[in-house]
């Protein structure tokens, strides 16, 4: 077996090889850089003092260390120590600590449960069983057809990029399960495909923690928060807004009582 | 004559990865693993991310299965042992054991964040994260 070349001029030179060595594998190339310089270069630029309170905005301070932290190109310790060497305080580090335990937990659970990570790991708490959910994914969602220009844009996102701001997957994974009551595994499946920083660990248990099957209610949202997080990104110009037909709208009581008619809506409470 | 190997994987691209660290005169290789990247029908932006990375590592670039290229390199260079960085995928665990019925291999850990303690609460996180957060941060 021959070995691959490493003596590359430009990227477009990397790109038009692999894309030789690797036809099957298709698609545009996302702008983020692999590489430990691009990785120490995202670190030096993070700002650990207003992500906590903005990280849950799509414009918010997010660190986009992930795909980096997730192939090892970055360690979890090194992102703690570096908080520690500049001495941030906890107030101020904890929300961004709190994330890295995120990963470290899900590598955890990985090590025990090994592929067991590809079941459910409890029962949908959604009032709906397993075999209420369709299997694969419906087209409409990877062609970015469904005519919601929110989860269009989530879906071109996705595949153009390989990154997704953590509340685009919440939504979009929540979209998928809950309401075209997909298997969540069709929805990982498709993440992994395209995520920069996809890891069956941590993207399988999150869209397990949407589903219900590995938390103690569905993860869902409404419209408000949508609009809210991403400041009517979306909305603005979607013929949906405003409207009964977007199927976001109303109050979390209401879209429990549309999603999951069968289940005990006081376990399921409301989430923000 | 280099008795050992250094196998980096993609949970370990970074060139102060453990086993390269603690054996940087060893040769180093990367396998891409073509059954993984056909099952998870890996997009070209998720290699093209990883190839970037391989090419800040001093390691030789192979493909195809990754047990049998990982016993080729040790040949070709003399060695009897294979150091690699720990990980907990399962298919990463399979080849270690498949690696061991012909080739010494050590697995060197990543320093962990959180220190995992035996009967430690990992139902769900907010019961990890209470006994994290006393020893994640100093």
């Amino acid at each position: 077996m021959s070995t691959l070349r490493r003596d590359f001029a430009t990227r477009e030179a990397l790109v038009a090889y692999i894309a030789q060595e690797f036809p099957e594998a298709t698609g545009p190339v996302s702008p983020i850089r692999g590489g430990r310089q691009a990785a120490l270069a995202q670190l030096a630029a993070i700002q650990p003092e207003t992500y906590g309170d903005t990280r849950n905005y799509l414009d918010g301070t997010v660190t986009r260390l992930s795909p980096y932290l997730r192939h090892g190109v970055l360690a979890l310790t090194e992102v703690r120590d570096w908080l520690q060497q500049r001495r941030y305080s906890w107030k101020t580090a904890e929300p961004l600590v709190r994330q890295l335990a995120w990963r470290a937990y899900w590598q955890t659970l990985y090590d025990q449960w090994g592929d067991g990570i590809w079941e459910d790991r409890e029962p949908y708490k959604t009032g709906w069983q397993p075999e209420d959910y369709a299997n694969d994914l419906p087209g409409d969602i990877p062609d970015a057809s469904t005519g919601l220009l929110c989860v269009d844009s989530f879906s071109r996102e996705l595949q153009d990029t390989g990154y997704l701001h953590n509340h685009v997957r919440l939504w979009l994974a929540a979209y998928v399960v809950h309401w075209r009551r997909v298997k969540w595994q069709a929805g990982a499946r498709w993440f992994l495909e395209h995520l920069l920083d996809g890891d069956p660990a941590s993207n399988n248990l999150s869209w397990q923690w949407v589903a219900s099957t590995f938390s103690h209610k569905p993860y869902y949202f409404n419209q408000d928060n949508l609009a809210r997080y991403s400041r009517r990104r979306w909305c603005e110009a979607c013929p949906h807004d405003g409207r009964a037909t977007c199927p976001f709208r109303g109050s979390y009581e209401q879209l429990a009582r549309r999603l999951f008619p069968h289940a005990d809506l006081h376990r399921l409470g409301t989430r923000r | 004559m280099p008795t050992s190997i250094v196998w980096v994987h993609g949970d370990s691209l970074s060139p102060t990865n453990p086993a390269l660290a603690t054996y940087p005169s060893a040769p180093a290789v990367w396998v891409w693993d073509d059954e993984l990247l056909r099952a998870w029908r890996i997009s070209r932006k998720r290699i093209v991310f990883i190839y970037e990375c391989l090419l800040e590592l001093p390691v030789e670039i192979r493909r195809g299965d990754v047990v049998t290229e990982i016993r080729a390199f040790a040949q070709e260079k003399g060695a009897q042992k294979v150091v690699t960085t720990s990980s907990p995928s399962p298919r990463f665990q399979r080849f270690c054991r498949e690696l061991a019925q012909t080739l010494e291999v050590e697995v060197l850990p990543v320093p962990a964040l959180v220190p995992v303690t035996p009967g430690m609460d990992l139902q769900r996180f907010s019961r990890y994260w209470k006994v994290a957060e006393k020893v994640i941060y100093r």
